[in-house]
């Protein structure tokens, strides 16, 4: 059974028919890219799955449960986190407070603290900042804040909006380098993004949305070398006649 | 450039001092400074107001100009003291010569009585005493450059700063104070001697003052209930005034003999005051809180302005007594005794105060204080990580409130009457007036904003006209100079911090990290 299964949804926003069916699946312990450029719908099915977005049609399912009529501050208790696209942290709160509210659904004080010290090796810049409000944070370092703060509500399931977004090309590595070790400690992750290259790298499979509908699927490293992506996606030229 | 702007700056102040002369300011800072002084005219006193306004522009315009030599300097200051006394000598002049012609000025301006003026002419022939006042108020702006000078080269400033910071050290370095400190329960005993002096205040000052005392602690009150849905869940209310209205009508209507002779006791009318006052604000809230910032404050203004208009209604008052409002509304009483005099209220205020503040201090630092602060700083991301927003909202706007219905109670029954027209807009300003001096989301803030808001207008009342407009003047120097606040929270400190930087460094920047 898929960790997290999308099946035929339609989203509207007003009048505007913003997603068109769209199917997707996520297996446990998998990273799925999700790829598309801007307006595609990548967000608005991010907005779909964590409830803040209704679908007019179709289902989604956690493990077995329906979520797709849940209220956003449910979702998290399901076991979907979110780290939303811009980073947003609580930029008046301490890097720790942020961390804290992440595991806002818990109560496990000491599961909380362990989990804490987690986030802290895998970001050890945000142990040295714990104190910092942070705000004051570079943009590389809110971005681990958001994604550390997502791990701490002990997610099944991780959805990561965007995380490149606005970092130095060094920091994304960094970025990527770290989604791959949040993978591998355990988490299912769903990754949006737009920079193609990097997220199919990451990816065990990768879906591309165009106008909200899926347009392609497969292994992620099948579509890296699907030559539409590379066209459209890589910004690679079509080889030229020989 | 920088000579425009200083000129610019010299013109404003000029108006300003004409503005001052022509509605009697300047007189009423010589009599103020003669009484002060036990001086013989009030000549130097209205001289002292020119003059330092003068000599403030010309301290900035050399700090613009960033003169480096004593000459640049003085010339910095004296370019917008000249043109202040330009202004200001021009229209001495022109009041002069007028005055000298017999034409009688308070027939248009009250103030520019022969003797009003002669305390800035000096007795001279009109042109003299122009002149006078402009060299006076060039050199006065010279002046002003010329000590911001001064103590920026020979470094008075920092050695001043220095004194200041070391003058903590030196009163804890007294041996007697040394020695207390480091006895183990000092914190006790100095919070038990503030609160035995808190006890006997009450006792000590007479009527007057408790009065004074209990509307400020009233209206701390208010602030610690409105800084819970503004502070800290950043809700902006402009109709909190309304939830006054309804614990103090809720009191009058349980306790007063008319409209309907129920005759509750005082302590039960309270609770329900404050339960009822919570439910309307729960009733207000579910519609509402769904609005953010702008929209919110708009609803619940006119809130407010819908409970005043329908408690003077003629269709009210057959249940709430209209216009007339209510009178003979009960006070305490405690076993046979009646409590209801102010020296009883005052304590009853500050035993409110205490039991707030506690309350909200514990909300502060709990689960439900962390989610206030999420919703305030994104509410989205916050029900993402799971709180539920309508009902922490609701949570907030129904303690917050309580607490408006609680002194809501307290003041009908200390005035032993409530009428619509205790509850204008003007209420809801001053509150979160109070709550925004004081620092957003601090209690110790909330304390000072009351004190300086409803304490200031009383201690002003020796410049009586001009009252309020020291009192505005005073709020905007304030909000100038400290803009956290006059007691902000840590919080609150940070949020500046974070401003700035924002603003230094743009969110776009990126340093690559090794």
């Amino acid at each position: 059974m898929a960790m997290l299964e999308v099946r035929g949804v339609h989203t509207y926003y007003g009048n505007i028919h913003a997603l068109k069916g769209v199917s997707l699946y996520v297996a446990k312990g998998e990273v799925v890219a999700l790829i598309g450029g801007n307006g595609a719908g990548k967000t608005t099915l991010l907005n779909t799955i964590s409830g803040i977005l209704k679908p007019r049609e179709g289902t989604i399912w956690l493990e077995g449960e329906r979520c797709d009529s849940v209220p956003p501050h449910d979702i998290v208790r399901m076991g979907i986190a979110q780290c939303p696209e811009g980073r947003r942290v609580f930029s008046r709160m301490s890097v720790r407070e942020n961390l804290e509210m992440g595991a806002y659904i818990r109560a496990d004080r000491e599961g909380i603290e362990r989990d804490i010290e987690h986030v802290y090796d895998l970001f050890p810049v945000l142990r040295e900042r714990r104190k910092q409000v942070s705000g004051t944070l570079s943009g590389g370092e809110q971005q681990m804040l958001a994604m550390g703060r997502a791990l701490m509500a002990s997610p099944r399931i991780i959805l990561l909006d965007e995380p490149s977004m606005g970092l130095a090309p060094m920091l994304v590595e960094t970025i990527f380098d770290i989604v791959r070790e949040i993978n591998q400690r355990g988490t299912t992750v769903l990754l949006v993004e737009q920079n193609a290259r990097m997220a199919l790298t990451v990816a065990h499979r990768g879906y591309v949305i165009e106008t909200g509908n899926i347009a392609l699927e497969g292994p992620a490293a099948e579509l890296l070398e699907n030559p539409r992506v590379k066209e459209i996606y890589l910004g690679e030229n079509p080889a030229p006649p020989a | 450039m920088t000579v425009r702007s200083s000129l610019r700056a010299g013109l404003s102040v000029g108006l300003i001092a004409i503005l001052m002369v022509l509605i009697g300011i300047t007189q009423l800072s010589g009599q103020l400074v003669r009484g002060w002084f036990g001086l013989p005219s009030a000549t130097p006193g209205a001289w002292l107001i020119l003059l330092l306004m003068a000599g403030w522009a010309g301290s900035r315009a050399y700090k613009q100009a960033k003169a480096t030599s004593w000459g640049a300097a003085l010339a910095a200051g004296a370019v917008p003291g000249a043109a202040a006394g330009l202004l200001l000598g021009a229209l001495m002049w022109g009041i002069g010569s007028l005055l000298a012609n017999g034409t009688d000025l308070r027939q248009w301006l009250a103030q520019l009585s022969p003797a009003n003026v002669e305390l800035l002419t000096l007795g001279l022939p009109p042109l003299a005493s122009a002149l006078v006042i402009l060299a006076a108020l060039t050199a006065a702006g010279a002046a002003g450059a010329a000590l911001s000078f001064a103590s920026e080269r020979g470094q008075w400033g920092a050695a001043w700063a220095a004194r200041r910071q070391g003058l903590g050290a030196k009163v804890t370095s007294v041996p007697a104070i040394e020695k207390f400190l480091a006895r183990p329960n000092a914190r006790q005993i100095v919070l038990i001697a503030g609160l035995a002096l808190l006890l006997l205040l009450p006792l000590g000052v007479g009527q007057y003052w408790n009065y004074i005392i209990g509307t400020i602690g009233i209206y701390v009150i208010l602030g610690l209930g409105l800084n819970i849905i503004v502070g800290m869940a950043g809700l902006l209310n402009l109709g909190y005034g309304a939830f006054f209205a309804i614990g103090a009508y809720t009191v009058a209507i349980l306790t007063a003999p008319e409209p309907h002779n129920i005759g509750m006791s005082y302590w039960l009318a309270l609770p329900i005051a404050v339960v009822v006052a919570a439910i309307a604000g729960i009733l207000l809230g579910i519609p509402v809180l769904r609005m953010r910032g702008d929209y919110l404050a708009i609803v619940t203004l006119g809130f407010a302005e819908i409970i005043r208009i329908l408690l003077r209604s003629d269709v009210m008052t057959g249940f709430t007594g209209g216009p007339r409002g209510i009178r003979s509304v009960g006070g305490p009483e405690l076993l046979g005794i009646d409590l209801n005099n102010e020296t009883f209220f005052t304590y009853f205020i500050l035993v409110g105060i205490v039991l707030a503040a506690f309350v909200i201090y514990r909300l502060q630092n709990s689960r439900v204080g962390r989610a206030w602060m999420a919703i305030r700083e994104d509410e989205d991301v916050a029900e993402a990580m799971g709180v539920n927003i309508l009902t922490y909202k609701l949570l907030a706007l129904a303690i917050g409130v309580g607490f408006a219905g609680f002194g809501g109670a307290i003041f009908a029954s200390r005035n032993r009457f409530t009428g619509p027209e205790d509850f204008t807009l003007q209420v809801s300003i001053n509150v979160l007036c109070l709550v925004i001096i004081g620092g957003m989301g601090s209690i110790p803030g909330v304390l000072m904003g009351a004190l300086v808001l409803k304490g200031l207008p009383e201690i002003l009342r020796q410049l009586d006209d001009y009252r309020m407009l020291a009192f505005g003047a005073l709020l905007v120097v304030m909000m100038i100079v400290r803009p956290e606040g006059l007691w902000p929270s840590a919080r609150q400190k940070n949020e500046l911090r974070v401003a700035e930087e924002e603003l230094t460094a743009g969110p776009g920047t990126e340093v690559v990290e090794a």
